[in-house]
């Protein structure tokens, strides 16, 4: 008696935690709207195209990620440093940015299996007098960099004696600080850096050869999220096999074949 | 709730916003300056009887309080380098706060001194005095007197304003804040430390508002 007893209260309580667990996908699936944070900063990875529509390579891959769950998508715009926060507070389900996941982000957010590498530039005006990583390096050097990027940290420990000014928004805004002489060098991710300065004249700056870091990207979820980011890196992986990550990338990220669409 | 709020962290951030606060005090004490000295001239351009001096005037204060801040700080520091002009974010930074502030000021000075009964100017006239004696012996002492409550009140409005340096990468207060956000993933840590210490700014502007008013009640010019 006693032990059927504490059979069914042991039933009950599993099903009650099966329930508190239900978890994010069955959140989402309900609700009918996957909701995104992202950083509309420009091209390859987020940008208002011509038409005024959200796109870019993160920005498509989400709402791939959207068509397969079967709900529509909702996109939370932040800047950059405002990303894990609004990820933190609930705001958003998850986060698709050119985020590398660092070990200090990853003390706070969970991040997917990285999808793609690329690295750290430095990039100066075409016609300065700083033609080199090098050259950057002289004391008092002005260094713009993105405020919450890793591109602070590395532009930190690679130019100790410069004067590193950061930015708070995207990236556009380094290669405006730069363009506008208010900075000598730029710090930011190789790929952010030759999609961005498309908004230029063609040849207004030198981007650097030599890379100062090699940086995953990954996309983002919380840590109470788990069905979640699992279900992501599934995603990623069907799309790596099916050959539909490679097409965003050579798209977006590998060419500028985009400029003729948007 | 609170188990998640790490003093430890603010602590350890202290340096950084000390560095913040002292920045904050300098740059708006010397924007405040020049926004008294950008408004005294407005003011004075305003009340001329010419049009000449007066619509210009009038214009640039319609002009600055019918904008954002935000966007003539973004004018000052994105957009006047395309037109050849760069100058350093402090400069930008003082000039955009002492340019809108002023604005202001100027409309706080000339309520002031409108504020004077025309009977007393009338009187002063009359009494065979010039321009100049008349501003300085009867008008402007009186003016000066209404206008020191707004005047710190706009004092504490441009120190809350110089908030928005930190867009463009001036290492004030809230730059300060914002690092431990961005770094630590902290924004509660790092705002709610900021707010203590414009709290702390405000209270010792207040302080002077206070002490002003009292110098003011006894020393001031009575009619």
């Amino acid at each position: 008696m006693k032990i059927a007893r504490l059979f069914i209260a042991g039933l009950a309580l599993a099903g009650l935690t099966a329930a508190a667990s239900a978890g994010t996908l069955d959140e989402i699936t309900k609700r009918g709207e996957l909701r995104v944070a992202v950083q509309t900063q420009g091209p390859p990875f987020s940008l208002v195209g011509a038409n005024g529509e959200r796109t870019g390579s993160s920005v498509e891959l989400a709402e791939l990620m959207a068509k397969e769950m079967g709900v529509k998508i909702k996109f939370l715009d932040f800047d950059w440093d405002g990303l894990i926060p609004a990820l933190l507070s609930g705001k958003a389900d998850l986060l698709v940015a050119d985020m590398t996941p660092t070990l200090a982000r990853g003390m706070k957010v969970a991040f997917t299996t990285p999808y793609m590498y690329t690295g750290s530039t430095v990039f100066t005006k075409a016609d300065s007098k700083f033609k080199t990583t090098e050259d950057c390096k002289a004391k008092g050097t002005k260094i713009a960099v993105l405020l919450g990027a890793t591109g602070e940290k590395e532009a930190k420990t690679a130019f100790p004696d410069a004067d590193i000014k950061s930015y708070k928004g995207g990236g556009p805004l380094l290669l405006d600080a730069v363009n506008n002489g208010q900075a000598d060098c730029g710090v930011n991710d190789v790929s952010a850096v030759k999609g961005q300065s498309t908004a230029y004249p063609a040849g207004s700056f030198t981007i650097m050869p030599d890379l100062l870091s090699k940086e995953p990207l990954a996309f983002a979820t919380r840590y109470d999220e788990p069905d979640l980011l699992v279900w992501m890196n599934l995603f990623l992986n069907q799309v790596t096999i099916d050959g539909r990550l490679q097409k965003n990338l050579d798209y977006w990220v590998n060419s500028d074949a985009w400029k003729k669409d948007h | 709730m609170l188990e998640n709020f790490s003093f430890r962290t603010i602590v350890e951030y202290l340096p950084l916003f000390g560095q913040g606060l002292v920045t904050t005090v300098w740059l708006s004490a010397l924007s405040f300056v020049g926004a008294l000295v950008v408004g005294i001239v407005l003011c004075a351009m305003n009340l001329q009887r010419g049009w000449l001096f007066r619509a210009p005037a009038k214009a640039y204060i319609d002009a600055v309080r019918a904008t954002p801040l935000l966007a003539q700080l973004y004018f000052l520091y994105f957009g006047l380098p395309r037109l050849g002009f760069v100058l350093p974010e402090l400069v930008v930074g003082i000039l955009a706060l002492s340019l809108n502030s002023g604005a202001y000021i100027a409309e706080i000075i000339r309520a002031g001194i409108l504020s004077i009964p025309r009977g007393q100017v009338e009187a002063s006239v009359a009494s065979g005095m010039t321009y100049v004696q008349r501003m300085r012996l009867v008008v402007l002492p009186q003016a000066f007197k209404v206008t020191i409550p707004p005047l710190l009140g706009q004092a504490i409005v441009l120190v809350k304003d110089s908030a928005l340096l930190s867009l463009i990468s001036v290492a004030e207060l809230t730059r300060a804040g914002q690092l431990l956000a961005s770094d630590r993933f902290m924004p509660a840590e790092g705002f709610v430390t900021i707010a203590a210490f414009y709290l702390l700014l405000y209270y010792c502007l207040k302080g002077l508002a206070v002490l002003s008013s009292r110098w003011l009640g006894t020393a001031g010019a009575r009619t």
